[in-house]
């Protein structure tokens, strides 16, 4: 079951992978949409108080080629056996738990709260323990299926790429950073 | 009970082990010399076992990842660090 959930990419095939990853981001976006929230960056998610349908499959389309473009570069450059597919697979499926973050935002709570704190002076906000409590909760969870992608980006991309050394790690990371950087230009440029 | 496994490496300093002595089981001649472990008898019975089954399935990477329930990548990437070790084993024929 570990596995499963942090590196499906040791067993099942590209092709078993990709079909659970389109689904799973078909998914995702409906959940987007129902939920109200956006996925605008690779590392980035926002709640909207209303979005289009077409807004979450934008979102996510940008951050699948713009996690895929890096990512297959810096595949090709540590071993040059690395497969197209393969890295497609990855970046398509370790997406999957930030999908997930969607439903913290059930029945508005979290569009709510934000209407409320913006604008206002951080000095001036008077939270009650439940809202506290609320916030912490949404933050760990948040944080757990931010680390959870990684370990999924990471694993695949270390079973894609053979990736092993230091500087392999390193790379993954600016990678990632550079990931983050093209999907919000892509973006600033569509919306 | 099991086949003892032959032991590929020195247990107190980790050196690779050589053949010294070999017998024969029917008239109980022995041969004594310096003999260097041949390069697949250096390796793990795992990795032994791995291009055992490389052998059988052809070279066809797909098939043994089907075999052994792995994606292509993990069978793939074994295999990769399999022909570094061995190169590092034999440095005369890389």
């Amino acid at each position: 079951m570990k596995s499963i959930l942090l590196n499906p990419f040791e067993r099942y095939t590209e092709t078993q992978l990709i079909i659970a990853g389109i689904l799973f981001t078909a998914i995702g976006c409906f959940l987007g949409y129902f939920f109200n929230c956006r996925f605008d960056g690779v590392l980035d998610f926002h709640t909207h108080s209303n979005i289009a349908i077409k807004q979450p499959f934008i979102d996510n389309g940008v951050n699948i080629v713009s996690l895929f473009i890096p990512f297959l570069i810096l595949g090709k450059y540590i071993n040059k056996k690395t497969r197209i597919i393969d890295i497609l697979a990855v970046v398509i499926v370790s997406r999957v738990p930030l999908y997930l973050l969607s439903l913290i935002n059930i029945g508005g709570g979290v569009t709510t709260m934000s209407k409320e704190f913006v604008g206002v002076n951080p000095a001036d906000i008077q939270l009650n323990p439940l809202t506290i409590v609320i916030l912490l909760i949404i933050s760990i969870v948040s944080i757990t299926l931010l680390v959870w992608f990684i370990t999924l980006l990471y694993n695949g991309f270390k079973t894609a790429s053979n990736a092993k050394t230091i500087t392999h790690k390193t790379l993954f990371g600016v990678a990632i950073l550079f990931a983050e950087g093209l999907s919000k230009y892509i973006l600033s440029i569509i919306n | 009970m099991s086949t003892p496994k032959l032991p590929v490496s020195c247990p107190s300093c980790s050196s690779s082990l050589q053949v010294s002595q070999l017998s024969c089981p029917e008239c109980q001649t022995q041969v004594s010399g310096n003999y260097p472990l041949p390069v697949l008898l250096s390796l793990t019975p795992e990795e032994q076992d791995f291009i055992l089954q490389f052998f059988i399935s052809s070279g066809s990477l797909k098939q043994m990842a089907v075999q052994t329930g792995k994606s292509y990548p993990t069978v793939r990437n074994k295999l990769d660090d399999l022909i570094e070790k061995i190169k590092q084993l034999t440095p005369e024929q890389s």
